[in-house]
Parts: structure tokens; sequence; C-alpha cells
């Protein structure tokens, strides 16, 4: 029976049906949706470890397959990360009793000077779908504010966009003050954006460039 | 339709490289052929002159005399930094001339504004303050609000100013479509000499069949008043498209340049 639930869970990510309203992506489901489904294995005593792995996460993997494949576009990525959003505000006050560690911490922001939010907020939601918690900061954020919330909060990684060649200037700019207050070292920097290289984010001290919000999913994954 | 050649843009990978290998030749050809294909302005962007041993402001004078030299077209000179336009309008002998382009913000709204107002030049103002893209059409006005109240102080005339409503990609968000096209509308109603100009590749990010989404956007955005477009005029079925605009929205008297435009063979179906 749980094995059931949570097959049909997955199922419902990659169709990306946040609730029982919403038709899925290229078949035409009915019945509970993420919500629904997350709440009923709730009830079941699956555990929340089990739901989040064998259900959110595993049709998550499917997404992003098919994203790669470019089966998938935006919009369905989207709606299937939404769905997984969804059922983790249900999960998150039973993974907090259950003590199930989170994947860690992502604070994400647009550097100063740039205002542009849709990647970031993709790139957010999709990290947010794969488990970590994600901290919004915002756009156009001051270095120093960046700077502020590593030194309070110690997230361990710290994600920057920018989409300009102008403004992807102040994520080195970033990565030298960290260094300056001595925080270089406790917090993982991610880089992405329209302008942003792989060659720029080595150049300025980057570790990791993330060429869309799966790669970012990616790369966190293999170093969480 | 008023039609803005969008080709010579350092964000476009052979065109950055070009500005990199100072290609001469490829970059006037670009010019040419943009003119030949019927674009009414050049924009001209050259980018932060990172790739290149200049700064900003000497690779955009240098792509600036390029251009010039290539065609009588007037530049729309793309930058986001004062200086840099300022030393471009310099550079650039021809009379009419369009900025590309301000926003809401004081702090380049008023040197951008001055120079435009100072120079008569045209001048691309977006709707959208500091602090994110407004996502509502009112809050797009109040910046266009803004923006007139700024350029009147400076002298820009109504006539000169074309405000660019914003355009989302509607995969993110499926009322961006509505929401610039009332945008377009509500401009044209407040602001009644000033223009309406848009780009029209950033409606399908995200999407399959791009151009479809972009060609039927383009047509929706002219029955909603839009004045001008920033687009690739090399693209035939899409300038086929723009002659058919004009057509449908009262902007070609007697058809003729529709009709004309059939005769040379110019319109893809």
């Amino acid at each position: 029976m749980s094995e059931e639930i949570l097959t049909l869970l997955k199922e419902n990510v990659i169709q990306g049906r946040i609730t029982e309203e919403d038709e899925g992506i290229d078949e035409n489901l009915s019945g509970p949706g993420a919500v629904e489904l997350t709440e009923a294995a709730l009830e079941q005593n699956i555990p929340v470890q089990d739901i989040v792995t064998k259900g959110l996460t595993a049709g998550m993997d499917i997404v992003g397959q098919r994203f790669s494949a470019k089966e998938y576009y935006v919009p369905d990525m989207l709606a299937s990360a939404e769905a997984v959003s969804a059922a983790m505000d249900i999960l998150k006050p039973h993974l907090e009793k259950s003590q199930v560690e989170t994947k860690g911490t992502f604070a994400i922001a647009t550097v100063r000077g740039d205002i542009h939010d849709i990647g970031k907020n993709i790139v957010a939601t999709l990290i947010k779908g794969a488990g970590y918690e994600v901290v919004d900061l915002g756009i156009d954020v001051p270095t120093d504010k960046i700077i502020e919330y590593v030194r309070d909060k110690k997230p361990a990684f710290l994600g920057l966009s920018a989409l300009l060649t102008t403004t992807m200037l102040f994520m080195g700019e970033v990565i030298e003050a960290l260094k300056d207050a001595g925080l270089r070292d406790t917090v993982r920097v991610f880089v992405g954006g329209a302008a942003v290289s792989k060659e720029f984010a080595a150049e300025i001290g980057a570790d990791a460039y993330c060429a869309d919000g799966f790669e970012a999913v990616r790369i966190l994954d293999s170093v969480a | 339709m008023l039609i803005i050649g969008e080709k010579i843009n350092a964000s476009i990978p052979s065109v950055g490289k070009a500005i990199a290998d100072r290609d001469e030749l490829f970059l006037t050809a670009l010019a040419k052929d943009q003119a030949t294909a019927g674009a009414d302005f050049i924009d001209v962007n050259a980018g932060d002159g990172r790739s290149t041993d200049s700064s900003p402001v000497e690779i955009m004078k240098w792509l600036v005399d390029i251009v010039q030299n290539a065609t009588d077209k007037p530049l729309c000179l793309d930058s986001d930094d004062p200086a840099v336009l300022e030393a471009a309008l310099q550079q650039y002998r021809g009379e009419r001339v369009m900025i590309n382009s301000v926003n809401a913000e004081p702090e380049k709204l008023e040197p951008v504004g001055r120079i435009a107002g100072e120079r008569k030049a045209d001048l691309v103002a977006l709707v959208m303050k500091e602090g994110g893209v407004p996502r509502l059409v009112e809050e797009r006005m109040e910046a266009a609000d803004t923006i007139m109240e700024y350029l009147g102080r400076l002298n820009v005339s109504e006539e000169h100013v074309f405000f660019d409503p914003l355009v989302l990609p509607i995969s993110v968000d499926t009322k961006q479509g509505i929401t610039t096209l009332k945008t377009i509308e509500k401009l044209k109603e407040r602001y009644s000499k000033a223009k309406t100009v848009m780009g029209l590749s950033n409606i399908s990010y995200g999407l399959p069949a791009r151009a479809i989404v972009n060609r039927s956007f383009f047509l929706m955005a002219a029955a909603f008043g839009l004045d001008a477009a920033i687009l690739n005029p090399l693209d035939a079925r899409l300038m086929s498209l723009v002659k058919t605009a004009d057509l449908l929205t009262d902007k070609d008297p007697r058809c003729k340049k529709f009709t004309n435009a059939y005769r040379k063979g110019l319109l893809v179906q």
C-alpha cells in the first residue's frame, strides 16, 4: 500500500499536479495530486524520509531528465517543482519532528545593480524542490548585505545570479568580500545567469558554475 | 511600424566575436544587410569591451564609426552607461538618433535624459523602477509617469519618448502576455504623442516553437498600438508580418507597401 502511494506521488510530481484540480502535463490524470497524496502518506505513517526520496525526489529526477532531453520545457518543470514545494511545506513540521537532517541551507541572491529575478526564482524553486532549505535574499542585493547574512546565518551554500555583463562583475566582488571577512571557507559559492560562463566562474574563484537549475541541483547533491 | 535592427549587439556570440576580432568587414555587412532588409534604425551595442583591449567607451566609438560608414540609416545607441552614450553621440555624425535605454531610476534617467534633451534624440524608456520588474499594468504606468515627469523637466518632448512596456516570459507567468498588451494600450491612452517599442523574443523564453509565439505576439501588440519593434530584420518571414501588421492597422494607405512588397517577391507566406 505504501509503495503504491509513493509511486502515485512520484507520477503526480512528474505530471506537475499540485492538487487534484490540476491537469497532468502529458497524461490525463485525475484523483489526488501531490498535496493530497502527501497528506494520505502521512496518515498511513509512511516514514517522512521515504515520502521525500521515493516520491518527491524520484519524481523530480525524471523531470530533470525530460528537461535535459527537451521533452519538458520551463513551464512543465516549474509545475513539477511547485508540486514538490507544496508537498515539502506539508512535510516540514514532520521533518523537524522526526529529526531528519535537511540537506542544508541555500541562500540565493541577484547581485547589486541587477534586478532580474526570473532565472533566480526558477533556480530557487528547483533547489527547494530537491529538498534544500532555500532563503531568497532578493534582487539588487548589496554586497555587504550578502556578507552580513552569511556571517549571521552561516548557510552552507550561496547562489549568486547576474544577467548582465556589467553586473556579473559584482559576483567577484562578493567573493572578495567573503575572503576579507574571513568567511570564504564557510560557504560554497555557486554562480549562474545569462552572462556568466564556466571560465568566468573560475576566474572569480566561485566553487561552481551552473548552466541551469537542474545542474545546480546535481552539483549540490554531489557536494552536500 | 518602425523597425530597429537588433543584430549589432555584442551579446550575440558571433557579433561579440567580430567585435573582439575587430572584424570590420563582418560588421559592415551586417549593418548594410539590415538596412537593405528594411530596418529604419540600426541598434548598436558594443558590450563592455571585456573581450577586447579597449574601454567600453573606445569600443563603442569604434563600432559607431563602422556602422555610420556602412549605412545612412539612423543609429540606435544601445548602452546602460551614460558615459558610453555620451561618447557615442559625439562620434555620431547623423542627425536623427535614438538612445536605448533608460528606466524610471533617477541615477540614469537624469544624465541620459539630459543628453537626449540637448540632442533632441529619441529615447527608449523601460517602464520600471528600482526594485524589480513590475508585474502589474498599474505599477508600470506609475513608472511611466515618473519618467515623463523627469523628461519634461529635461526638455525631452513626448514625441521623442519610446516606451518599452516590458515583455516577460509567458512560460513563467501566463498573465504576462496580456499585461504587456494592456500596458501598451494604457500608455497610448495616457501619452498619446509618445511611441511604444518592444523586443519580441523574451515572450517565448522557455517554450518550444518559439517563432510562432513571437510572431503571434507581435501581431497582437500591433493591434494594441505598438509603434516600433526591436527585431531581426534579416528574418524575411517576420518582416512580411511587419508589412501585414501595417496593412491591417491602417498604416499602409491604399495597401501600397503591401502590394509592392508582394510584387517584389518580398512577402514570405
